[in-house]
Order: structure tokens, then sequence, then C-alpha cells
């Protein structure tokens, strides 16, 4: 009599290995700590609260939703904190001292932004420099060049009620005495959009391919190339969005700021469930991810943190975030 | 093993020439000081070109400001151009591009002696961390000139003059006006009310000194009206300030803050969680990115006004700016302390020319002024307005 044949191994399903379950964990992480900052600070549980959340965290939304096509393909793009300063000053100056129109300068910021982005693309991928050497460089040259587009200036976009400030009105409308955050549907809108992209055109499945096993997609007859390049330029754009968002939000756009913006994007996209070495991540999870950084940072001075505090608590998430993302991995893999 | 020889040669020629370049001093951060100090040089290029049209530029100085963050500082840097250009001497201005930069500042201060000028003038980011390359000035025979915030603990002899604005001072000018505006709300009020500061960091010597003015100064004035006033908040400000009081029986908190770094959006925020609390009735912002961070954090809340009966927090500024100078002008912001960042610069050039030219030199203090609504146009105050 044969042995009997032997069963396949039971396959484990763990709860990280679905599909979606880092976005569902960071979901619930996001309510948890709304609810623990309500609970614990009476002034957190304002609207006036989440008005002021949601202002301080389009720049960052936008970066993460750009930075994640980068981080997919297993690059990172760092400069677009830095970036986010130059554009906001190149556009800026035209504005102000040279008397261009608003949505001038907001075009050029954005084209700024995909100039940069472009640059990127074609250092990573054509002249094959290491992402993050070659994003740090982009960094440091757009931080100098913003103080050089503005003669050393710190920029004030037009504030609300003076002539052509109308682009504030796009993030924030008031409606009968009550303030709304517009710009959380346009960020919304602009999710579901990318989200598409990512997952439903040639862009962002090339991306996807480029990140999970690049030599593969080459020999597929792929134009990698172009693609790689493309998720760089993707995160020009949004750079460039994100630069008018900051604009938007905050008066004065100063020159030499801005580094440090673009660890809470990869941070925010990291904890929604990108992945640190590339090939996964979701444009949803990111957005997620953004706003439980948000969420520290404007919380946990309500509950009377010291900001010293408030960095190390922020610190500490974004490992657990990352511990969870190799876990999952690791599950995935001894199937 | 040829690969391996050449880049043991190459990695001794760097790290020589690093040693070199820093005077013996091996520090992690000397390359990335480096490069932050070449993107440093486009700002500094375009400031050299305007200065060395002028004739002769007998003396050469290296002026190096707290940074390039706000446009006080760009005001000041007009200034020490103006007097170069008058008195035909040389300036190389620099300086970091955040003021909570403090390492970049110190390199460069010991770049700044290494070009052995006639004389270095000196915003310090940090009190305590320019001393010992202020020792080696000294040592060298460089004279150093201070200007908006002084180092008090400088090496004996180390820094010939310090112009600054009685930082103190303008910190207790500003609790004068906002008590004065405060004073009915206080004496009529059943509970205990909060004022809230914010400083941009608790290491210089300007702002510590104004936060420290504000709440020596308006604890003074509230303690002589028979209220009992507590401090609470970040420890710096409490450990030093005259009296901290006790916050469970205090009839007035004063609670200052202070973000990680010093910029608008973590001054915002910081201001946010103040301006929610309900009994907040007054605000303090004690230079140009805190007063903005906290009109930026108002832009929400629309808590802000003049009319103190009425409701309204009364918050009081520091420095211009344009978004400062409008937020004053329609009734959101009660008034702000203005320095003289013009006359600051002209008179650390002005000092350095006579160092050199052999004269003795003292300390300058320069002045500043309570504006608001009312006073904003005249011609005392207007020129110091910088947008």
């Amino acid at each position: 009599m044969s042995k009997a044949v032997n069963k396949p191994a039971e396959k484990k399903v763990s709860v990280f290995s679905k599909p979606g379950s880092q976005k569902l964990i960071v979901l619930l992480v996001v309510i948890a700590l709304f609810v623990f900052f309500s609970v614990f600070s009476t002034n957190f549980r304002k609207y006036t609260t989440v008005l002021s959340i949601m202002d301080y965290s389009y720049y960052i939304v936008l970066m993460a939703i750009g930075v994640t096509f980068p981080l997919i393909t297993g690059g990172v793009d760092l400069s677009i904190g830095t970036g986010l300063i130059c554009y906001s000053l190149a556009g800026g100056y035209l504005i102000v001292h040279c008397g261009w129109p608003t949505w001038a300068g907001m075009l050029v910021a954005v084209l700024f932004g995909v100039l940069i982005g472009t640059l990127n693309g074609v250092l990573v991928s054509i002249m094959n420099l290491p992402p993050f050497l070659a994003t740090l460089c982009t960094c440091m040259i757009t931080r100098g060049l913003g103080s050089i587009c503005s003669k050393g200036f710190g920029i004030s976009w037009p504030t609300s009620g003076s002539e052509g400030s109308w682009f504030r009105d796009i993030f924030k409308v008031t409606i009968g005495g009550t303030k709304y955050p517009l710009g959380f549907l346009w960020v919304l809108i602009l999710v579901a959009v990318m989200a598409f992209v990512l997952n439903h055109t040639k862009i962002g499945r090339y991306t996807i391919a480029i990140g999970s096993n690049k030599e593969a997609t080459t020999l597929s007859g792929i134009n990698v190339k172009f693609y790689h390049i493309m998720a760089y330029v993707i995160s020009g754009f949004f750079a460039g969005l994100a630069s008018i968002a900051y604009s938007a939000v905050f008066s004065t756009v100063q020159p030499g700021t801005g580094a440090g913006f673009e660890l809470e994007a990869i941070g925010g996209a990291i904890i929604g469930g990108v992945s640190a070495s590339g090939g996964s991540g979701t444009i949803g999870g990111s957005l997620l991810g953004v706003f439980v950084i948000c969420l520290l940072k404007t919380g946990l001075p309500y509950i009377g943190l010291q900001a010293n505090w408030q960095q190390i608590i922020t610190g500490m998430v974004l490992i657990g975030a990352v511990m969870v993302d190799i876990l999952k991995k690791k599950k995935t893999e001894t199937v | 093993m040829k690969k391996k020889v050449l880049a043991a040669v190459m990695s001794v020629a760097m790290i020589a020439t690093l040693l070199a370049g820093c005077g013996g001093k091996s520090e992690g951060t000397a390359a990335l000081a480096e490069e932050k100090k070449e993107e440093a040089a486009p700002a500094e290029e375009k400031k050299e070109e305007a200065s060395t049209e002028t004739a002769g530029g007998n003396y050469k100085f290296e002026i190096i400001v707290k940074s390039y963050q706000s446009s006080y500082w760009q005001a000041a840097v007009t200034g020490v151009n103006q007097a170069a250009e008058e008195l035909g001497v040389t300036v190389s201005c620099t300086g970091p591009n955040a003021e909570s930069d403090i390492a970049d500042q110190v390199n460069m201060l010991n770049s700044a002696i290494n070009n052995a000028p006639d004389g270095i003038g000196l915003a310090a980011c940090d009190q305590d961390a320019c001393l010992d390359a202020l020792q080696t000035a000294m040592d060298k025979g460089i004279p150093v000139v201070c200007f908006d915030s002084g180092i008090p603990k400088a090496p004996a002899g180390s820094v010939l003059s310090t112009i600054a604005t009685d930082n103190y001072g303008a910190g207790a000018t500003a609790a004068d006006n906002l008590y004065a505006a405060l004073k009915d709300k206080i004496a009529n009020a059943t509970a205990p009310v909060r004022i809230g500061e914010v400083n941009q960091e608790a290491t210089s010597e300007s702002i510590t000194s104004r936060g420290l003015g504000f709440i020596d100064k308006f604890t003074e004035l509230a303690t002589a009206d028979g209220k009992s006033v507590a401090v609470i908040g970040n420890e710096y400000y409490v450990n030093n300030c005259k009296n901290a009081g006790d916050e469970a029986s205090a009839d007035i908190i004063i609670e200052v803050a202070v973000p990680a770094q010093t910029t608008v959006e973590l001054c915002a925020t910081e201001a946010s969680v103040i301006l929610n609390k309900e009994d907040t009735i007054g605000m303090f912002g004690s230079n140009q990115v805190a007063a903005e961070g906290i009109l930026t954090a108002n832009g929400n809340l629309g808590v802000l006004g003049c009319d103190a009966a009425a409701g309204d927090i009364l918050a009081a500024g520091f420095d211009a700016g344009s978004v400062i100078k409008s937020a004053i002008k329609d009734g959101t912001m009660f008034g702000a302390v203005t320095q003289s960042p013009l006359a600051m610069g002209i008179k650390t050039v002005e000092t350095l020319t006579a160092i050199a030219n052999g004269e003795t030199v003292s300390d300058i203090p320069t002045d500043g002024y309570w504006y608001d609504s009312t006073n904003m146009e005249d011609a005392s105050i207007a020129p110091n307005l910088y947008d």
C-alpha cells in the first residue's frame, strides 16, 4: 500500500496576509487616536479642531499621494519637502513682485514641480543613481533655488480678502457663517483618481511591476525607463499641488524651510501600507497613514505634551508601522 | 588590489582636506555643513555683488545673520549693505536657513574666522554654542560685534559691542499694553483666566529675553492689582521667570508654548491649543514667526480681536511683515512691538568700521516701539515697519 499522498500543507491565512488588512488597521488607529484625544481633551472635540487638522494636512496628503509612486518602485523622493517651498516661492514671487495673475503663479508652481520630478526621474532611471542619493541632491538644489527665486525674501501669497486670494477658497469655503473644509473633497477626488491610475492604467500597473521585479518587467519588453521616470514626474506634480495647498493655508512661505516635510509624507505612506522595499501600496492607505501623523502632530499638544515628546511618540508609531509591514511580509512568505 | 589602494589614497586625501578645512576639528557634521554652506553661497554671492560695487573697500567684514527666515533679517541685511556702500567697506553676509540650525551657524562662524576679516558681525542663534568660536576669534585678533541677540557669557573682551533692542524691555512693553487693555476683564473675572505665550524657541537671547520680559512684567502688573499669577508650560521659561506661582490657586495662568522647530506650522499648532481653551483672554507671540503662527491658528477659530469686553482674545505680536501689518490694520491683531532692524544693520557696520579705525566702542541699544492700528502710520513708527 502506497503511503498516503502528503496532503498539501495547510495554507495559513493570517490576518496580515489578507489584502487591504493594513488599511483597515490604520483606519482603526485613526479612529482610536481621534477618540483618545477627544476623551482626554475637551477642546479637541470642537469642529474648529477638525478644520485645523484638515487645513494643516492638505500639503502633506498631496505630497504623500505623489510620493507613493516612487516608493512603490522601490525608490524614494526626498526632494518634495524643500521642493514644495521652492515652487511656492517661485510662483509667489511672480504673483507678488511681478504682478502675474494668481492662476499663472499656480501654474508655474506646478510646472516647476513637474520639471524637478522629471529631473529626478532621469537621474534615477537613465543615469542609474540610487534614488535616495539623487533625490537628496535635488532636495539640496531646490532648497537653494527657492532662495534665489525669491531673492532671499519670504513670500506671502495674496492674503484673504485681497485681490487674487480666490485660491484660498479652493480649500476652505464659508457658507452661511460656517467654514467647510472644501479641500478635503478635492483630496478625496484626487485619491480616487490616483487609485484608479495605480490599479487600472498602464502607468500604475507598470510602476508596481517595476517595484516588484524590475528585471522581469524589462525582459517583458516594457519601456521601463519611461515608466520609472513617470513615477517621479507624478511625485513632482503632486509636490507642486502641495505647494499651492501650503501657500493657501499658511500666511508666509520662508526660504530655507521645508526640510522634514518629506519625512512626514513618506512616513505617512509607509504607515498606510506602502512597502518600504517597493512593490505594493495603496493611495487610500497613504491618505490614512498621513492622517495618523497629522492627528499625532495636532492632537498631542492638546493633552499637554511638550513638543519634544510629540516627536518621540510619532517616531515610535512609525517604527510600529514598519514592523507591521515586515511581519506582514514574513507571514505571506511562509505560505 | 589597485582599487583598494586607490580607495585608501582617496579616503586619506579626503580626510586630510577635511581636517585642514576644519582647522583640526573633525566634526561629523563638517561634510554636511560644507554642502549647506555652498547652498548659502548663492544667497551670499548676491549680497556680495551688491556691496563690492563700492570704490575702495578698505575693510572686509563678515556678517552672519540668524537666518534668512523672515523679512526682519532681510531688512537688517539691507541696512548692512546700505552702510557698507556709504562707508566704502566690503561686507559678506551669510546665515543658516532656519533659526534652529545652530550647528550650521557655528560652522559659518568658524569659516568666517578662517577668512581673516577685519571684523565679524554676529546674530547668534544660540547664546552658548558660539563661545569656543568667539575665543578663537579673540585669539586671532578679530573683533566681534553682536547684533539683535547678545551673548551674555561671551569670553571677556571677545565681543566689543552689542547692538540690540533691549529685548527684555520690549517684552515688557508688550505686557504693558496688553495688560492695560485686559485690566478690566481680569479685575471682573470670577474664574481663572489664561494668557498664552508662543516663543519659537528657548535658546536665543532675543527670544528668551522677550518671553521672560513679558511674563515678569505681566506678573508684576497683575500682582500690583491684587491678582495671583502662575506660569506653566515650557520648562525653560517656567524655571527662569521671577515667580512661577501656583497653578491651583492662581487668578491668571500664563501658559508658555515652544514648538519643536522654529516653523510657522508648528507655532500654529501650539497656538491652536491655547486659543481653543475657554479661559484664554490674551496671546503674545515673541517674534514674527510666532505671531504669524498665532494668526494662522486663528484662521479657523476666529477668536482674535480688539474688544476684550465682547469676548475677543487680544493678541500682541512682534516685528512687522505684511501679514502682521494687515492683521493689525483690520483689527485681528491688537498690536505689536517692532524693532529697528534697518538701524541695527547700519549701526553694526558703522561700529565695525569704527573698531577697525581704532576707536573705542560701547553697546548700542536700539529702540523697540509698540504699534497698533492707531499709530502705525506715524512718521516715527512707519519706517521700521518693513514688509
